[in-house]
């Protein structure tokens, strides 16, 4: 079976930051995401235990390598200085690149 | 009563000793927690009888009466942002998104407390009305919109001088950061009215207008009767969350953790005095500078992180929820109660009516 290669976006950061996340996916053109709450350590300390507002959660998203680096972007330059986030890239294989 | 056996008695009831009970759950780093859907529940229900009683209350009273309290409720809680803003921005030294933050956290309603209030006036015998569930509606999103405005105006004037001293080349960047302060705003208005809160807090008073005492019959056991048992199981969840923000308050520092002690108390007893001179009653007037000395820690960050996100949320939440809340419901509680029955007493009424005569 033939594998394409694609990107895989994985960001995790403070529930109150998804939205903001989301809308830059939307404004790059990016509809499909996968978000799930998360709880751990980090700097901030024990996040995703307490009150809602203290929830982590991960976004990952599928795309073409072309997207990808005016998307890392725009996450950084816009949400990296306010808000808890931790974003890395890895590479999959995907079926059908089309979808993407 | 005076007031340090009012305050004692306070101690004594569930709500306070359950709370208390939390903080210590949280200190001994027990796994107890209140699970998630209940906790998330729990608000719900309370802006529900809390809609739901004001509704039914203002079927009886009309809506003429509520309409000048209201509008000096706005009032007061603009005025109050301001002068947050000018003290924990001159005085407390912090930068100007912090201060906008706390400002409008101070400024604005807390409906935990204001739920608590109300039963603390029930253990009193005490009624109060209704209306109040309205004004506690309208005053959520009005110091937040207030310290977004201001925010917003303060970064753009910013951008603007520095539009004037790179003069050309960075315009389209500039132009961009400007359509997005102004975005922010109709969009945190549109938020915060569609927000969950005041959602099922107008629908319930709608409801309760529409259904009445009679209405409300069948299902006052759940939105009467089991009130102050709900109240109590939410006081387990912000006493663990409390107790969890215990070493943070060390961060919060001397000028806001007084900020955050002086500033309800005064802006209480003014609310209590400016509402008794305005007609309300005895309970009326203690929710009323309820209303004003709380500060709001389940809308806030939810609102402000988006608003104005520069702003450390660490500092508002346990601030508010750390510091004001415990200290509103265990000790200014009382204060304003002692302070609205002695100028509800004899002799005082008169004056007050005097002065409402002579002045509005």
């Amino acid at each position: 079976m033939k594998l394409y290669d694609v990107k895989l976006l994985t960001i995790t950061c403070e529930i109150l930051a998804q939205k903001n996340v989301i809308d830059i996916l939307k404004n790059h053109e990016i509809t499909g995401y996968t978000s799930y709450e998360v709880d751990g350590n980090g700097e901030k300390g024990l996040r995703g235990q307490g009150i809602l507002s203290e929830k982590n959660v991960k976004v990952e998203v599928i795309m073409r390598e072309e997207k990808l680096s005016a998307v890392v972007e725009d996450i950084s330059r816009t949400l990296f200085p306010d808000f808890t986030i931790i974003l890395y890239v890895s590479d999959v294989g995907v079926v059908r690149t089309e979808k993407f | 009563m005076d007031v340090f056996n009012l305050i004692q008695s306070n101690l004594l009831t569930p709500i306070i000793l359950f709370f208390l009970f939390g903080i210590i759950a949280a200190r001994i780093k027990s796994d107890l927690k209140i699970p998630e859907a209940i906790s998330e529940f729990l608000p719900i229900y309370l802006l529900a009888a809390i809609g739901l009683h004001g509704g039914i209350e203002m079927r009886k009273t009309g809506f003429e009466e509520m309409l000048v309290p209201m509008l000096v409720a706005i009032g007061l809680s603009l005025l109050f942002t301001l002068n947050h803003y000018q003290i924990l921005r001159r005085l407390g030294k912090f930068n100007i998104f912090d201060s906008y933050a706390l400002a409008s956290t101070y400024g604005a309603v807390g409906a935990v407390t204001f739920s608590v209030g109300l039963s603390f006036l029930k253990n009193q015998g005490v009624t109060s009305e209704g209306y109040l569930a309205a004004i506690l509606a309208v005053l959520e999103p009005v110091a937040f919109i207030l310290a977004i405005f201001l925010t917003n105006m303060a970064i753009s004037k910013q951008i603007r001088t520095k539009k004037q001293s790179f003069s050309g080349d960075k315009v389209s960047d500039i132009d961009m950061g400007m359509k997005e302060t102004k975005t922010k705003i109709s969009q945190v208005l549109k938020e915060s009215i569609t927000g969950k809160a005041i959602v099922i807090l107008l629908g319930s008073i709608v409801i309760g207008y529409i259904i009445g005492e009679e209405g409300f019959e069948p299902i006052s056991i759940v939105f009467d009767d089991l009130f102050t048992g709900a109240i109590v199981i939410f006081m387990i969840e912000m006493g663990i969350i409390a107790g969890q923000r215990l070493e943070d308050i060390k961060k919060v520092g001397i000028f806001l953790t007084s900020f955050a002690i002086i500033m309800p108390t005064i802006n209480g007893i003014i609310g209590v005095l400016v509402s008794t001179a305005l007609g309300l009653s005895l309970g009326g007037a203690v929710m009323f500078g309820l209303l004003l000395a709380s500060a709001s820690f389940i809308a806030a960050p939810a609102v402000l992180r988006h608003a104005i996100p520069q702003a450390n949320p660490s500092l508002y939440i346990t601030s508010a929820l750390g510091i004001t809340f415990p200290y509103n419901i265990i000790v200014l509680l009382p204060i304003m109660f002692t302070v609205s029955t002695w100028v509800h007493g004899e002799g005082s009424i008169d004056l007050f009516n005097y002065v409402t005569k002579v002045f509005i």
